[in-house]
């Protein structure tokens, strides 16, 4: 299995420097673009939490200077989570249900902000974002983000499952990428047999007992097609299919098409095995792309992007969508500034400072062709494809109870501890509980 | 017992140290540069480093969070110090009613889960708008620091000498001067013991201190160390400097303070 | 009742006031207070606050995932308490005749107990590490996921676990050893007992209070732990290591369902209770019959 370096690799690096140049340049653009704003009197200080996923060559700390020097007397004080999403979702809980104040603009998951809105965490920005303000934003994110009809957050960065393959192996046998997941088992069989080689694994995939978890189990499920909740509020109304999604995961791990690991993998670990050239495909977001090219990558040039497949007589493809979206904690002392702070990073030169300097999406249909940011990510124009037909996690305040709920029975079902009906059954049985009278 | 020759002696040794190597290993850890991590042999050899170290110091919140846990576990042993000194004294001296009862309830507080309470104080201390700050974890580890000094204390007050304190009451001094001239000077070492026990579950708290904390700056050091971030990678070298210094005041009280620290320990189970 | 004895008890109730006060608010309030909100459909995200009577408990009973953190507790708090218990006396007992270097030796022992429990999961969190573990390069080089496989993540738990308490339970013998008088080993020698007979004889029965007051510190804690698991697992992988207290943690502040997770830490206190019951009868018929 993949070792776990602990720091990033020099050619890595090398890019971010390259990447950091470019920001400079926009930013300084940025600056030049717009001087002054409205200031607010007396020195002010805003707390952003945000995730620390943003990778070595951050772009927010120099967009909040920027914000600053246009918000003379204000600071923006950025304070990172922890990188796992289930820590994040418990620690932001915690403080908003206990009244918390420490900060005032946070990075949320698309996941969670129905949740957030619902509590009555969230201040409604819909004074200071209209709805046009939105529309630039892929649809998928609208959803999330205007909840029972007023803003709650804006959108930020979004995320698409998609697959991975490895273009020169597919040459060598004359394979194009599977569409479906059975064709996907059946090339995994055909080059393994021919290249002999004890390293190479089939497919690789995010399995460990996290919300990335739910995401891959719930892309088998649709591609299954099956659904979580039925048109009546059903928990899994296409038991049967469901229970066989989860059962062709752990088939793969079975037949040995996946590593027997990825039951414990993130997408960083499982990203790293298929960067090292160790495996023929690789199911994750759109970030990865950047580092498999990057000069020094041992799978540099030989890496193609593709629709995640589908099931032969399921669904055609099902990716789930993902991101963040920025919003504005309800006992913020301003909430004008920090309304503001979120239209600043959510806006579109701020999303195109992010994609440029980072190996982040946004949220901004437009940036998917804008020359300077294809130039960095010639595989945008794909990506911005898939994420248009991408699938959204249910939108619903109960989305944690859901998600907490699913994964052990996932987990448990991936590891052969219960059979999948088994595990569906208990999922069912719990979430018909837990959710009682919440949608 | 029979006595052994140097060589058992040594034997002895040789094995608990061979039982703290995963700390030792950790102390390693902490001064290797990050290119030799990844690999045992090559961490083995590599030269000694203190990048780490400078890497928590300059760009952690370890530093804020060392003061926290510092501030937050020192005024936890001394609440819970001046509260159940007296409280002993009474329950081990004076007739109280019920004392019986009352000495059961301490040692059942003592067991108590806190993922039992905690749902309660997260509820009390949000209504007393207390989350995310020190008072709020003073006042949560004396939940369970209060009963167990109570108990050490009550234990160590029974053994001082009833003539010593008649002699003191036949002088003529009341009842608070008595324990305050007499009997607190002569526990001195117990209330160190339990005082530094205190100090030490103070320190190593997670659960209430993750619960009752949200800012950066409010952090104690084992949250600080349980959520400590990484970028892409877990910065195995980072974490371990840190682990060095979340040690440091345990290492220091079990070098230095051993004496008080055993007494302690043991005074509740060996007391017939 | 003579004035000095009534000035006596004004006293004692003037000096336990502020102590019963402080306990009453924050540790008897609250366990009461919970008994009352496992009774509720608590939840804030959804304004829900209601009484629903036994319900949660009712529901507890028949949810799978309540026996399996149940099971994990149960087995984590006996094994890795039975181990400490073997471990720590053979420690007490090899400590019992040193002669030189006992301040080190008790130094070493201490250390792994007196550390944050937070630090020893970070600690085995490396050395589990599946490529750059010292575990797995002892082992000549094997790739043990020791954290991720469902059958290896709850015993990983209980050797870290035995590690930082292990020295308790050695520390506690080790003093019960020293209060020993030597006479009572000479009588022993004099009547011709060999080292094992005198240990299994002589050593042991005199211990045995005292190994049932460790055994009964170490259990309860072993019932309640958190630390271990919260760092080196989150409960995973498929809840093989999450135990109650990591399940009502959970539902307690993931999902914010004070009153389901309320019902939980109300089992784990109930099992705690029910522990230290037994234990303390046992004491006290020991004491009855010696």
């Amino acid at each position: 299995m993949s070792p776990s370096f602990p720091n990033v690799p020099a050619a890595q690096y090398f890019v971010v420097r390259l990447r950091r140049a470019a920001l400079l340049v926009v930013v300084a653009a940025l600056a030049a673009g717009c001087a002054g704003g409205p200031a607010e009197s007396g020195p002010v200080t805003l707390v952003f939490k945000h995730a620390k996923i943003l990778g070595p060559s951050d772009p927010v700390p120099g967009l909040l200077r920027e914000f600053e020097k246009r918000h003379p007397g204000v600071r923006v004080q950025a304070e990172s989570l922890s990188w796992n999403s289930d820590d994040q979702h418990q620690f932001f809980v915690i403080n908003l249900e206990g009244r918390g104040a420490a900060f005032d603009v946070m990075m949320l998951d698309v996941v969670w902000v129905a949740e957030f809105a619902r509590a009555g965490w969230l201040l409604d920005l819909s004074p200071w974002v209209s709805r046009a303000e939105l529309a630039p934003h892929f649809p998928s994110t609208i959803e999330p983000a205007t909840w029972n009809g007023r803003v709650w957050a804006m959108p930020w960065l979004m995320n698409v499952g998609v697959l991975y393959y490895r273009t020169d192996l597919l040459a060598k046998y004359r394979l194009a990428p599977p569409r479906t997941w059975e064709a996907l088992v059946d090339q995994v069989v055909r080059v393994r047999g021919a290249e002999r080689d004890p390293k190479l694994d089939g497919v690789v995939w995010q399995g460990r007992q996290y919300e990335g978890l739910t995401v891959n189990a719930l892309e088998a499920i649709w591609a299954n097609g099956a659904r979580v909740f039925g048109a009546d509020g059903a928990v899994f109304p296409e038991e049967e299919r469901a229970a066989g999604g989860l059962s062709f995961l752990r088939a793969l791990i079975v037949s040995g098409v996946s590593p027997s690991w990825v039951t414990a993998a993130d997408e960083e670990l499982s990203r790293r095995h298929f960067g090292d050239g160790r495996a023929i495909f690789l199911r994750n977001w759109p970030y990865a792309m950047a580092l498999f090219q990057a000069a020094g990558s041992p799978v540099r040039g030989r890496v193609g992007i593709a629709p995640l497949p589908g099931r032969v007589g399921g669904a055609a493809s099902a990716a789930s969508s993902g991101g963040a979206h920025l919003g504005v904690n309800r006992r913020t002392r301003h909430p004008a500034l920090a309304a503001e702070l979120v239209r600043f990073m959510a806006g579109a030169d701020a999303q195109k400072a992010m994609s440029v300097g980072g190996a982040l999406n946004p949220t901004r249909m437009a940036l998917y062709r804008d020359p300077d940011v294809v130039r960095v990510h010639p595989d945008f124009p794909v990506v911005h494809d898939l994420m248009l037909k991408a699938r959204p996690r249910p939108v619903t305040p109960a989305y944690l109870m859901l998600s907490t709920t699913l994964q052990p029975e996932f987990s448990a079902a991936l590891v052969g501890v219960k059979r999948p009906r088994q595990a569906i059954e208990h999922a069912r049985l719990r979430l018909s509980y837990l959710l009682e009278g919440l949608r | 017992m029979k006595r052994r020759g140097a060589l058992g002696d040594a034997l002895v040794l040789t094995a608990l140290a061979l039982w703290a190597v995963p700390f030792f290993w950790q102390a390693l850890t902490s001064i290797k540069p990050d290119t030799a991590l990844l690999a045992v042999e090559r961490l083995l050899a590599a030269p000694p480093t203190l990048v780490h170290y400078r890497a928590v110091l300059e760009r952690s919140v370890m530093p804020a969070a060392l003061a926290n846990s510092l501030g937050v576990a020192a005024l936890t042993t001394l609440l819970a110090v001046a509260l159940g000194a007296p409280g002993a004294y009474a329950l081990a001296r004076l007739p109280v009613p019920g004392k019986h009862v009352l000495l059961l309830a301490v040692v059942a507080c003592t067991a108590f889960p806190q993922v039992t309470i905690v749902g309660p104080l997260f509820v009390l201390l949000r209504a007393l708008d207390l989350r995310d700050t020190w008072l709020a974890l003073v006042l949560a580890d004396t939940s369970f620091a209060l009963p167990l000094v109570l108990w050490l204390l009550a234990g160590f007050v029974r053994e001082v000498p009833m003539a010593v304190e008649e002699a003191a009451q036949i002088d003529g001094a009341g009842r608070l001067a008595t324990l305050g001239r007499v009997v607190l000077p002569l526990i001195a070492p117990g209330i160190a013991s339990a005082g530094l026990l205190v100090f030490l579950m103070s320190w190593n708290e997670l659960l209430f201190a993750y619960t009752f904390t949200a800012s950066e700056a409010s952090r104690t050091v084992p949250v600080a160390l349980a959520l400590f971030p990484g970028v892409y990678e877990v910065p195995w070298g980072d974490i371990a400097a840190a682990s060095m210094l979340a040690s440091l005041p345990p290492i220091l009280i079990v070098a230095g303070l051993q004496r008080w620290l055993v007494r302690g320990l043991t005074a509740g189970a060996l007391r017939d | 009742m003579t004035a000095r004895a009534r000035g006596a008890a004004r006293a004692g109730r003037v000096m336990l006031m502020p102590a019963l006060t402080a306990l009453l608010v924050l540790a008897a309030w609250p366990a009461l207070w919970v008994l009352w909100l496992s009774l509720q459909r608590r939840i804030p995200v959804f304004g829900i606050e209601r009484f629903v009577g036994p319900s949660h408990y009712v529901f507890l009973a028949g949810d799978p995932r309540f026996w399996n953190a149940l099971e994990v507790t149960l087995v984590f708090t006996f094994v890795s308490v039975a181990l400490e218990f073997l471990l720590g006396l053979a420690v007490a007992l090899a400590l019992q005749g040193q002669r030189r270097g006992r301040r080190l030796a008790v130094a070493l022992l201490l250390l792994p107990w007196a550390l944050p429990s937070v630090v020893t999961g970070r600690t085995f969190e490396w050395l589990y590490h599946p490529s750059a573990g010292l575990l797995n390069y002892v082992l000549g080089g094997q790739a043990i996921n020791w954290l991720g496989e469902p059958a290896l993540a709850l015993p990983a738990l209980i050797v870290a676990d035995v590690w930082r308490t292990m020295p308790f339970v050695a520390l506690l013998c080790y003093a019960r050893c020293l209060t020993i008088p030597v006479e009572i080993y000479e009588a022993a020698r004099v009547d011709g007992a060999g080292a094992l007979a005198t240990v299994r004889d002589v050593t042991l029965p005199l211990l045995r209070r005292v190994l049932l007051i460790a055994l009964l510190f170490r259990t309860l804690d072993a019932l309640r732990a958190f630390d271990l698991m919260f760092v080196l697992t989150g409960g995973g992988p498929a809840n093989t290591t999450e135990t109650l207290t990591v399940y009502a943690y959970r539902s307690l502040f993931q999902t914010l369902q004070l009153g389901f997770g309320a019902a939980i830490g109300v089992v784990v206190g109930a099992l705690v209770m029910l522990v230290a019951w037994a234990y303390l009868r046992a004491m006290a018929n020991e004491e009855a019959t010696a």
